[in-house]
């Protein structure tokens, strides 16, 4: 816990200034969850207030201020949920906006070893990205929570409320289908690797 | 068998790197301030919206006093029977039986 029990206590009995330090507590950890759960760093504060947002108003149905941790992670993965479906029914290239933004901050970035750097960093997001694409949204959060974010099947099991056998079959077909695509992706690789090494064979 | 392990390990590889490439990002200066409004914004919608439903209570109440007022009670009050006394009102009821006996109809 990052914060006493005792005020999330007074924020819960409609106390501002004790939320204001809850929110300030915990909320570069929110956004770094949310930034890699949706994928769009210019989006990725609107999100973590509309959490907040969500937070300040449920506060009095929270049970024990135990729960609270759990409770924020439901409510920053239904945040995220919301958004990305959002975003789904936009028919936005997600993949295409995030390369050119990140090109242009790989552009800006002065020197040329941290401009590679920063390409490097680019193409995993894309790869990670485009890979957890691949499921649905309510899987790519929980892949994202259990893979990325390193969240343990305890933990997931409260945030979700639902049976840590439930969460592991979601889990394992959810990563087989990411890691199918991972595959596909490695031979195409390979199979153009192969074919750029004919030309400059014949070459 | 093998191949497919050796995928899982480079996914966890990538899994973490991708960890890394994605540091928490700092909040901007306007985080707070913004989320505030937003707190606020809710509340005052929350507010107009119970605002809302009280003059709609209050115009449907009026509404109907006036429909009670103006229609049903004088028409209630134009029914004879209605100012009747009890008397009179058990006379009409009756008026049909009474005329009967007199003319020998009942015996």
């Amino acid at each position: 816990m990052l914060v006493e029990f005792e005020l999330i206590e007074r924020a819960r009995s409609g106390d501002d200034s004790a939320f204001n330090q809850i929110v300030q507590a915990y909320r570069k950890r929110i956004l770094g969850t949310i930034s890699r759960t949706i994928g769009r760093p210019e989006d990725v504060e609107d999100v973590g207030q509309e959490v907040f947002l969500r937070l300040y108003y449920s506060l009095d149905q929270l049970r024990t201020p135990e729960v609270f941790e759990p409770w924020l992670y439901r409510l920053t993965v239904n945040a995220a949920y919301d958004y990305l479906r959002r975003q789904r029914r936009r028919q936005e290239s997600r993949m295409s906006d995030l390369s050119e933004q990140q090109v242009m901050l790989a552009d800006a970035a002065a020197g040329s070893k941290r401009r590679d750097e920063e390409q490097r960093r680019t193409k995993i997001r894309e790869l990670a990205q485009s890979l957890l694409g691949q499921v649905s949204e309510e899987d790519r959060i929980l892949l994202t929570l259990k893979e990325v974010e390193g969240l343990s099947l305890k933990e997931l099991e409260k945030i979700y409320r639902v049976n840590e056998n439930a969460l592991k079959v979601r889990l394992f077909r959810a990563r087989q289908r990411v890691l199918k695509a991972f595959g596909a992706r490695e031979n195409r690789e390979a199979v153009s690797k192969a074919g750029l090494g004919s030309v400059d064979d014949s070459e | 068998m093998d191949r497919m392990h050796d995928q899982g390990d480079k996914l966890d590889a990538l899994f973490a790197e991708y960890r890394m490439a994605c540091p928490d990002p700092e909040p901007s200066a306007d985080f707070m301030p913004s989320m505030w409004k937003r707190i606020e914004a809710r509340r005052i919608a929350t507010v107009s919206v119970f605002r809302h439903w009280a003059q709609v209570c209050v115009m449907a109440t009026l509404a109907l006093t006036v429909l009670i007022g103006g229609v049903l009670i004088p028409r209630f009050q134009a029914d004879p029977a209605a100012n009747a006394s009890y008397v009179e009102a058990l006379m009409f009821e009756h008026s049909s039986d009474y005329i009967q006996m007199l003319t020998g109809g009942v015996r």
